[in-house]
């Protein structure tokens, strides 16, 4: 089996991405070249203030420094601790955790569907696709929050060349409405659905997911699910972040997921 | 004197492996006629069945390994949520999801062959019937070289109360299973009862071989908002650095109170607490929820409480067991 490792690591880098989002950059973490997008590790605090882990999203990967970046949107206990720390300051990462998304076949379009600070994952995906000499044409980036503000990152996105569809539920930035509505709509095009063409990856909170998870089923379309659950563990002895399946029983979130195929859930 | 983790031990008198012998300091204990290389072991639950915590470290650096609760069929578990944040710990009503005993001796048992460690399989149950029929299964797996029984679980055939709860049924259970299985059986008792010492001589009146405790303690909280229990299961048990105090407590209490070596369970996070529990008395220590915040814990106790020891000048661990200089 592949070690997991329990490693210090220090801050090295933090960018602001407005509306309390916070690009971190740690290393060096010895496993970071065997890293992949949809994978997770879980964050350790000498005194933490919360009392598990926390658990972030890969975003990135510098091989050459061995270094890992996460973004993080400050919201309670943990992330607060993660914003709060000073360059060269340390934490204790486990990982690299999960398993990660399996890519598309080169020819096929993958459409990649964030809601609100569920796009880290998602965008190391399309960065790692690109550098795999993936078409940056062949990826859309569905981004869907409540208002603009809620889009953040938004220029490294462009950067990468990919097709940008983001949503507003206000309509502040991009289409007014569900980012989903977005995806039901691009699907609904003659000839793009159940045609193969098409792989979804989706990552955000529940009703996202849920949505996504119809979607793909309707249009007959594979898709991957990234989950989130409160972790104790993070990697699979606690049996504590279960999710049901719709072959009964539940799957461990950290061990089995966080990357499930769309209709495998009972969401 | 049979050494954990070598099958043959039983058939040959006692080889002891080298590392296990005259290091200095000494960490090997001696419980119910088996030497552990160390005290330092994992609580049922909190390691699964040894395969995922071998990915972090090497799982030979235990002293022995408390496997997760099975039962005889396999159990799913609760719904989430299963677990509950809290401050100094956590709650969980889990639901002793397991594998059942039938795919827990054809699957994970085979898994803890190569590691000379000793394997303990914590066995839960809902009846008499059901820990005698899982332990007598067990009988013939070698590599099982000692039984944990979870004595917390809800009797359905006395209307749900645990059987935990009295002295007479915990020493039924137990010397029933004496019966069927023929190395130690280490009852573990529940911390949610009046008199611990009443539970733990009836543990001992019926063959107990060792004692362990605490398992966890019951508590509940509540979301504000929903105005619903934290859990799917409204309650679950508490566990983690809140209930060291209670866990030594009652270690203290129980070593004073029976003959056979007591295992300290409860909130142990780190070196300091493990040698807590042994000078209240307890001959090893398993480690819980600690290993979710720092799995690799069991190798940095190992070598902390070989500096302990060096520091205190004591050639070895069990040195500490019981001695505390009370007031
Ligand atoms: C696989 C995985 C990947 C993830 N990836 C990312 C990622 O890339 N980026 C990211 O930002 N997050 C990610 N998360 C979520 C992250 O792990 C945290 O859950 C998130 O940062 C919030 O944690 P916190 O400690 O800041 O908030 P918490 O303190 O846990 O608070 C969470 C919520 O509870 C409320 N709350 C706060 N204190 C209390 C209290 N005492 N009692 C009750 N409620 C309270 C807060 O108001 C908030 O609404 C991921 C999670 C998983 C499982
Ligand atoms: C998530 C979780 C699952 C557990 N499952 C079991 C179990 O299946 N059987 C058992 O006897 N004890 C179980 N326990 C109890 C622990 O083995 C231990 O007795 C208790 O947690 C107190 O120790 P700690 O504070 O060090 O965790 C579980 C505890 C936790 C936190
Ligand atoms: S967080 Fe412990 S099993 Fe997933």
């Amino acid at each position: 089996m592949k070690p997991i490792i329990s490693h210090e690591v220090f801050l090295t880098s933090r960018r602001d991405l407005k509306n309390d989002h916070l690009l971190l950059g740690f290393g060096p973490f010895p496993g970071a070249a065997s890293i992949k997008p949809g994978q997770f590790v879980h964050i350790g605090f000498r005194n933490p203030l919360a009392f598990y882990r926390r658990a972030f999203s890969i975003a990135g990967v510098n091989t050459v420094k061995r270094e890992i970046e996460i973004i993080l949107k400050v919201i309670g206990r943990g992330s607060y601790q993660l914003s709060q720390l000073r360059a060269g300051e340390g934490v204790n990462f486990l990982g690299p955790l999960g398993n990660p998304f399996v890519l598309p076949g080169k020819r096929q379009t993958a459409l990649m569907v964030a809601g609100g600070v569920g796009y880290p994952p998602l965008l190391f995906l399309a960065m790692h696709m690109i550098e795999r000499g993936y078409d940056p044409k062949n990826i859309v980036f569905f981004y869907g929050g409540r208002s603009s503000e809620d889009i953040v990152d938004r220029a490294r996105i462009r950067k990468l060349g990919v097709r940008f569809l983001p949503a507003t539920q206000n309509g502040s930035f991009g289409e007014r409405g569900m980012i989903t509505a977005l995806l039901k709509r691009f699907l609904s095009t003659p000839g793009t659905a159940g045609s193969g063409e098409n792989v979804i990856f989706a990552c955000g909170p529940e009703g996202l997911l849920e949505a996504v998870d119809r979607i793909a089923a309707e249009f007959e379309t594979p898709g991957q699910l990234a989950l989130e659950a409160p972790m104790p563990c993070g990697f699979g002895i606690c049996l504590g972040c279960v999710v049901p399946l719709k072959s009964g029983g539940f799957a461990r979130v950290c061990k089995e997921g966080p990357v499930f195929d769309t209709g495998t859930l009972a969401l | 004197m049979n050494s954990p983790g070598m099958t043959s031990a039983r058939t040959k008198p006692a080889p002891l492996n080298k590392k296990d012998t005259r290091e200095t300091p000494d960490l090997s204990v001696e419980i119910a006629g088996y030497r552990f290389k160390n005290p330092i072991w994992t609580a049922s639950g909190t390691c699964g069945y040894g395969e995922e915590l071998d990915t972090v470290f090497d799982l030979n650096r235990l002293g022995a390994i408390v496997t997760k609760s099975i039962t005889r069929q396999p159990r799913p578990g609760h719904p989430p949520p299963r677990c509950s944040e809290e401050s100094g710990g956590m709650l969980n009503a889990i639901g002793l999801a397991n594998v059942g005993v039938d795919n827990y001796i054809a699957e994970k048992l085979s898994f803890l062959d190569g590691y000379r460690i000793g394997v303990i399989v914590n066995v839960a149950g809902f009846s008499f019937q059901e820990y005698i029929e899982v332990c007598s299964m067990l009988a013939d797996c070698p590599r099982a070289d000692m039984i944990e029984l979870n004595i917390s679980c809800p009797n359905i055939s006395s209307g749900g109360i645990e059987f935990g709860d009295n002295a007479k049924e915990v020493e039924r259970v137990v010397s029933a299973v004496k019966k069927v299985f023929p190395r130690p059986i280490i009852p573990k008792l529940s911390p949610n009862v009046t008199d611990i010492a009443e539970i733990a001589r009836g543990a001992e009146a019926g063959g107990a071989d060792a004692i362990s405790l605490i398992n966890t303690l019951i508590g509940m909280t509540v979301n504000i908002e929903t105005r619903r229990p934290t859990l799917s299961n409204n309650r679950g048990g508490l566990s983690g650095p809140a209930i060291k105090p209670i866990a030594l407590s009652m270690v203290n209490r129980v070593y004073e109170s029976v003959r056979v070596p007591v295992i300290g369970i409860g909130g142990a996070m780190n070196c300091r607490d493990v040698i807590e529990f042994m000078l209240c008395g307890a001959s090893a220590v398993q480690l819980g929820t600690a290993l979710f915040l720092q799995p690799d814990l069991p190798v940095i106790v190992e070598r902390e409480l070989k500096k302990y020891l060096k520091k205190q000048k004591l050639d070895t661990v069990t040195e500490l067991i019981g001695k505390l200089e009370k007031y």
